[in-house]
């Protein structure tokens, strides 16, 4: 099941989308792809079409805010979750005000990730 | 965190040496603070008594505890508390050191009497430090060099320290300087904090110290200064930094985050003021530059 979700990690460390792509990897997740930045993640997310996108607050080039907007703008279906060390009020209610739907505050843990994505994908044991 | 404090105040008082201090804070997993230490500690009784208990307990087959409520110096209650306390850890470096020799009880509890008295600590300062009240332990260490920032230094230093205990080492030491002149980084990785205020914060250091972080935060042995290593030092720079923002936002103080930028063979940026803070973790050392520009 969880192999026909297709996920963008956006974030400009390599740490944080190889830690990423490994809790998602272990929960079964296959069809995963990387952007570097908020404009990258624009670009990929237009020629995959993801269910999910993990996006990054504080980037070069393009800021996940943006590629946020962007990416609600033509990808209506597309979830977008904001994962950032920065959780300030200024970026949650940007982030909302913007369709965001759903926000981790980094450091990122594989229990909030499992929770993410099962809400994001309706199979929670709810 | 106050164990490392204290054992660098024993350093720099010339009480203990370099190596006694390294033999002892190694020690520490595997020391048990002896009841006489402890009972001294709280005040149930004198150095004297405690060490003419540990005489008599030589020449019995009696415990510490079962004498000293012989003696009526302490309660069946004090002894269960006692008991309890047996790990606090400043205590444990006691111990150690008066394990080796290096150190009798009665001169460590002067030590520690010193250290108070030197610090201009209330009782309440003390022990909240004592039982690692990490804000007290900052906010006192600031006070040696008091500027007006200094609201903002204390929360951020406050919060680096919690979170260089939770993600990189248990054993951690700061000490506040001002930033020389001329000074030089190998490694340098910075990022700017804009808005109500306008911070710059940093870490500089030598490529050792660069792995070791890189290595501790990822979790992972990175042995050469490559992408991962970068990314990882950056990244718990940036993770840091986010947790400052994230508290001040909840004081109602809103700040944004700049990417962070790495460079090899550096000076610093023209900062207007600044303070440069050495951080000692168990094995390197490396400085944390700060200034509210």
């Amino acid at each position: 099941m969880n192999q026909d979700v297709t996920i963008v990690i956006c974030d400009d460390s390599v740490l944080i989308r190889k830690k990423l792509r490994e809790m998602l990897e272990d929960l079964g997740y296959e069809r995963i792809h990387e952007a570097l930045d908020g404009e990258q993640a624009v670009a990929i997310a237009q020629e995959h079409r993801p269910e999910v996108v993990f996006m990054d607050i504080v980037m070069p080039v393009k800021t996940g805010i943006e590629a946020l907007r962007e990416i609600r703008e033509e990808l209506p279906e597309t979830k977008v979750i904001m994962a950032s060390s920065v959780g300030t009020q200024t970026n949650l209610k940007e982030a909302i005000k913007l369709g965001a739907y759903d926000f981790v505050q980094k450091p990122l843990s594989a229990e909030a990730i499992k929770r993410v994505m099962e809400k994001a994908t309706n199979r929670g044991e709810s | 965190m106050f164990t490392q404090y204290f054992g660098h105040y024993l350093l720099n008082r010339n009480l203990v040496s370099l190596p006694q201090l390294h033999e002892a804070l190694d020690q520490l997993q595997s020391t048990r603070v002896k009841l006489g230490v402890l009972s001294v500690n709280a005040g149930y009784m004198s150095a004297a008594q405690a060490d003419d208990i540990n005489q008599l307990q030589a020449t019995m087959d009696k415990r510490f505890g079962e004498i000293a409520i012989d003696k009526g110096l302490l309660t069946e209650e004090q002894l269960g508390e006692l008991l309890s306390a047996q790990k606090e850890s400043h205590l444990v470096l006691g111990q150690a050191l008066i394990d080796q020799g290096t150190l009798t009880l009665e001169q460590f509890q002067e030590a520690l009497e010193q250290y108070k008295r030197e610090n201009y600590l209330s009782d309440e300062q003390f022990e909240a430090i004592k039982n690692g009240d990490i804000d007290v332990l900052v906010s006192t260490l600031l006070k040696l060099d008091q500027t007006k920032d200094n609201e903002w230094y204390q929360q951020y230093l406050s919060l680096l320290a919690k979170n260089m205990i939770r993600f990189i080492d248990g054993q951690l030491f700061m000490e506040v300087n001002a930033i020389p002149r001329d000074y030089h980084c190998d490694w340098l990785v910075l990022q700017r904090i804009s808005g109500q205020a306008k911070l710059t914060t940093g870490f500089s250091m030598n490529e050792q110290a660069f792995l070791r972080l890189a290595s501790a935060y990822a979790e992972e042995n990175i042995a050469a200064p490559d992408e991962m290593a970068e990314a990882s030092v950056g990244e718990f720079l940036n993770l840091h930094n986010g947790l400052f923002l994230v508290t001040m936002s909840n004081h109602g103080v809103e700040l944004e985050l700049s990417p962070q930028e790495i460079s090899r063979d550096a000076s610093l940026p023209p900062i207007k003021s600044g303070l440069l803070i050495t951080v000692y973790l168990s094995d390197v050392s490396f400085e944390l530059v700060l200034s509210v520009d």
